[in-house]
């Protein structure tokens, strides 16, 4: 049971509007820090403040869509929301230095819709049917 | 009920004192198993009715074994005692100390991590999803030198290779069966150029089993995705490696 205490301060921090999309999603009022926007929109907060946000709460992140998923996070962020980067990447300039400009979007998890993996195969078949050709004679 | 039972238990249902006694305990303390007629019943002096040998050892001794056992039986005669009651009364506080503590912490704010928002720590070194990379040029590492697959303690890679156009080796095929695999690392580690990791990626479940036969260009991508955050954790490691 969340303190009534917390509810409200959060509550007036962030307002009416933020907190209802709180309770939707995260179902906790919580207020921090906006540290940065991914590509597709999830929005990342951060609260250091241990007498606020538990440490190991302390870092969340606000879904884009609605039907949420962890694998909707790219790399960079992940990095940082599970505690491995201590910087976002926006300031990180280790995780700039080596991005590559070869480097795919990133894409969540797609299974069970119509974009999942399917396994094939990546050899070219070791037998062939004979084929029937007939060399025209001279 | 044999003889010699009713033999023993008439002298004691015909004395007054310890029927009344019984009458009365089972009326006020009915719930207690020290005051219950089982745990008071007298015990009786078996010497007599010992059929083995060990009669001859109670006989020799000067003293009987139970001499004064009466004496230890007397004061549960009267129900049961204060420590008897005391000990159930401290059961019952300690139970309520107990629901104490849980109301305590109803109130309390809980420690849960709000997963997928809010997520706990991971190392660096975590093995999560495979991923092939490739150097900054854009070349893929993999030279298909088999390593991985001789130490996978699972069996879950297969490797085949051919020369490629320009002279160089590479795999045509690198199947991971993450169904087998255990998520050792011994692959990582046996590889001599940095191509076949574990990623951070722990949320690759599937809704099917097919869907976790990786092949070649599945691992490819999965590396081409998670490229700078791959290259950051092994650098934050480099040290130790």
């Amino acid at each position: 049971m969340v303190s009534l205490h917390r509810t409200i301060r959060n509550l007036r921090r962030v307002g009416l509007r933020e907190w209802w999309r709180q309770m939707q999603y995260i179902g906790d009022a919580k207020s921090g820090r906006l540290v940065g926007t991914d590509a597709f929109g999830n929005r990342y907060f951060e609260n250091m403040d241990a007498t606020e946000e538990i440490p190991g709460r302390h870092r969340w992140v606000d879904f884009a869509q609605h039907e949420y998923h962890a694998s909707q996070v790219p790399p960079e962020w992940h990095a940082w929301l599970q505690h491995i980067r201590a910087h976002p990447p926006a300031e990180d300039a280790l995780i700039k230095r080596m991005t590559q400009p070869w480097q795919a979007p990133w894409q969540e998890n797609l299974t069970g819709t119509r974009g999942a993996y399917k396994p094939y195969n990546t050899v070219a078949p070791k037998i062939n049917t004979w084929q029937p050709k007939v060399i025209a004679r001279a | 009920m044999s003889l010699a039972r009713q033999q023993l238990i008439r002298p004691l249902s015909r004395s007054p004192l310890l029927s009344f006694s019984t009458f009365r305990s089972t009326l006020i303390t009915q719930r207690y198993i020290s005051t219950s007629k089982f745990a008071q019943a007298e015990h009786h002096d078996h010497d007599h009715q010992l059929h083995s040998d060990m009669k001859l050892l109670h006989k020799g001794s000067q003293k009987p074994l139970y001499a004064n056992h009466d004496k230890d039986i007397e004061r549960y005669k009267r129900g049961a005692t204060a420590v008897d009651k005391a000990v159930h009364l401290f059961f019952i506080t300690e139970i309520m100390r107990g629901m104490w503590i849980v109301i305590e912490n109803f109130f309390r704010e809980p420690y849960t991590i709000m997963y997928p928002f809010e997520k706990g720590p991971l190392s660096p070194r975590f093995r999560g999803e495979h991923a092939l990379r490739r150097y900054p040029s854009g070349e893929e590492r993999c030279i298909a030198c088999k390593l991985c697959e001789a130490i996978c303690p699972a069996q879950a890679i297969t490797i085949e290779s051919e020369a490629r156009m320009d002279g160089s080796r590479r795999t045509t095929r690198y199947d991971i069966d993450m169904t087998k695999c255990i998520y050792c690392g011994f692959c990582q580690e046996a590889c001599p150029v940095d191509a076949i990791v574990e990623t951070q990626n722990q949320e690759f479940s599937t809704e099917t089993r097919e869907e976790l036969m990786y092949n070649k260009e599945k691992l490819l991508a999965n590396g081409d995705r998670a490229e700078a955050e791959i290259a950051a954790n092994l650098h934050s490691d480099h040290v130790y490696r």
